[in-house]
């Protein structure tokens, strides 16, 4: 019983921080803000806050709840703890979509930034692709995902490397700072259409937690369970891969959340999918928001990627971590 | 009749691996199903679990046809020890066998019964006091008897084991066959895939042995010593003898 009560706080621990984020974080910045001013709505200090910062807190928050989410969906479903949201070939198909059409210079298509087009078309490509390859007589297997995965994920690469390099000096410039990955404010529309497919999907995704659990025994084990395994691996795929690509379209991929948050809480609080997945929500988009926080003012005016901070902050804690455990 | 396999056959692509499978199984029988390496017997406990489809023949359970059954249902009914299960999941002993649970408490959390069936299949298994202790801890022995209490708490009519016994200790072996056949004994019926004879003789009811892609010898264990046939099957080199309690037991010459 006292284990319920210690997964209980954590969840609710985590979900407060994740609301004390929403809160504060938007404060930080490299232009101080008046906030007499910005109570009366004067400009600036008003569309800094609310256009900018805000936005940008709320991409934050959500991309790292939607990355750590997936990191541990896959971990689960793959059985593999170096898993990431990354793992089986999405991203890498978003991203080769937004870097062609970084390349081919698409600024608008379908009403929406060029870029996000281009990764959302490479992502469903992928998605369709990869349980194409890992059906085999309508019986989806997780070696069958993780195969197909690492191959797109190998071929999305180096189709990426191919098209750096034959493009010129500006588009080439562009396509690395994407390919680290990093947040911008958007604009409110694109920004509460995401809010709303991360919600969703996480719903869809933690509603399961049981089978994941199930599922991180054993696909055999899951199945005389009672547990139907291909519609479910199926399910999980989607939804992880969903929860991915719409992210990576935003954001660029970003290192690291995915792998380091599930794997903190399943060390420090439980590996019951139950209490890891809600945690990992929270706290991934906690982890997110505030490396971007810190990245608006490290080198103020200058902005550093939030990639790149959570590589700096993620790496060697991980290393520490795994040194501490063994 | 709790189970019946009627002509049943399976074919893996080109590779037939079973053909012609006839046999029954009763309540409260302690069946051990036997064979060399490569006869068929992970593949006919799968086929009997649910996990694959016979491409030839019927499999009924409870006089339905096994295609009839819900995943749901049969998980209330059947429950499949896997050969190998996966030892480093960061859970306790006591998360895994709630996991039994699921077919009965498809919701979000497990209900004070789910715990207390748990409970009493711990304490039936004598892993009740390494509960609280991570999987990855324990040793094999442990955890063979944590998985055990596992399927027990998911309350089976029938318990499917590969092999449940290869990497024990021989103590360990002997209580493991031991708790099966208390299962046996209040009415469970048990198959269980199993390399070696003289455990076998010991403690089954019933040998079922696959050779051929079939059912090659089907005898009540009474019957073992007399008739010894059947250990051709598995090699030139065996011989029946009796202990000096009577109980037939197999030597290698």
């Amino acid at each position: 019983m006292s284990r319920d009560r210690f997964a209980r706080r954590w969840i609710i621990g985590s979900a407060l921080a994740f609301v004390c984020a929403a809160v504060l974080l938007p404060l930080a910045g490299p232009a101080p803000l008046d906030m007499g001013r910005v109570w009366a709505g004067e400009e600036p200090d008003w569309s800094i806050l609310v256009h900018l910062r805000v936005t940008r807190t709320l991409l934050g928050l959500f991309g790292g709840a939607a990355l750590a989410l997936a990191g541990s969906l896959f971990q689960s479903m793959l059985r593999d703890a170096l898993a990431t949201p990354y793992t089986l070939g999405v991203s890498t198909g978003a991203s080769l979509g937004a870097v062609v059409s970084i390349a081919l210079g698409w600024h608008v298509v379908a009403g929406m930034p060029g870029i996000w087009a281009g990764a959302f078309i490479g992502a469903a490509a992928v998605m369709v692709l990869i349980v194409l390859a890992a059906a085999r007589q309508r019986h989806v297997s997780v070696m069958g995902l993780l195969l197909a995965g690492i191959a797109t994920n190998s071929v999305c690469a180096a189709l990426i490397l191919l098209i750096h390099g034959l493009s010129g000096m500006a588009n080439s410039f562009a396509i690395s700072r994407w390919l680290i990955g990093s947040l911008d404010s958007i604009e409110q529309p694109a920004l509460l259409a995401y809010i709303a497919t991360v919600v969703l999907m996480a719903v869809v995704i933690i509603r399961q937690a049981r089978q994941w659990n199930l599922l991180s025994v054993g696909d055999s084990w899951a199945a005389t369970r009672g547990a139907r395994v291909t519609p479910l691996l199926v399910a999980g795929y989607t939804s992880g891969s969903i929860l991915t690509a719409a992210t990576v379209a935003l954001t660029g991929p970003i290192g690291f959340i995915g792998l380091v948050v599930p794997h903190v809480v399943r060390t420090r609080v439980s590996a019951d999918d139950r209490v890891l997945m809600p945690c990992s929500f929270f706290l991934g988009g906690v982890l997110l928001a505030s490396c971007d926080a810190i990245g608006r003012v490290i080198l103020a005016p200058a902005d550093v990627p939030a990639g790149a901070i959570t590589a700096l902050i993620g790496g060697p804690y991980l290393v520490w971590l795994v040194r501490h455990r063994i | 009749m709790l189970l019946q396999a009627h002509d049943v056959g399976w074919q893996l692509g080109e590779v037939r691996i079973l053909q012609r499978v006839n046999f029954t199984v009763e309540p409260g029988e302690f069946v051990a199903l036997m064979g060399r390496n490569g006869a068929g017997k992970s593949s006919l406990l799968d086929l009997i679990a649910g996990l694959r489809r016979p491409t030839d023949g019927a499999l009924s359970f409870d006089d339905r046809p096994l295609e009839y059954w819900s995943a749901d249902d049969l998980a209330r009914s059947i429950s499949h020890l896997p050969q190998m299960v996966r030892a480093d999941v960061a859970i306790s002993a006591e998360e895994l066998v709630l996991m039994g649970r699921y077919p009965h408490a498809m919701g979000w959390s497990e209900s004070d019964d789910d715990r207390q069936a748990a409970r009493l299949a711990m304490t039936r298994c004598g892993c009740f006091e390494f509960r609280d202790r991570r999987l990855s801890s324990l040793s094999g022995g442990e955890r063979q008897r944590v998985l055990l209490a596992a399927c027990l708490a998911q309350e089976p009519r029938l318990l499917l084991l590969d092999e449940p016994a290869t990497f024990l200790d021989i103590d360990q072996q002997l209580q493991c066959f031991t708790m099966l056949r208390e299962e046996a004994a209040r009415g469970v019926a048990c198959i269980a895939v199993t390399h070696d004879l003289n455990l076998a003789l010991t403690f089954c009811s019933r040998l079922v042995v696959l050779a051929g892609k079939t059912v090659a010898a089907d005898i009540p264990v009474t019957t073992a010593a007399e008739d010894t046939t059947w250990l051709s099957l598995f090699s030139p080199r065996l011989v029946v003898s009796r202990t000096p309690s009577g109980h037939p037991w197999v030597s290698y010459a």
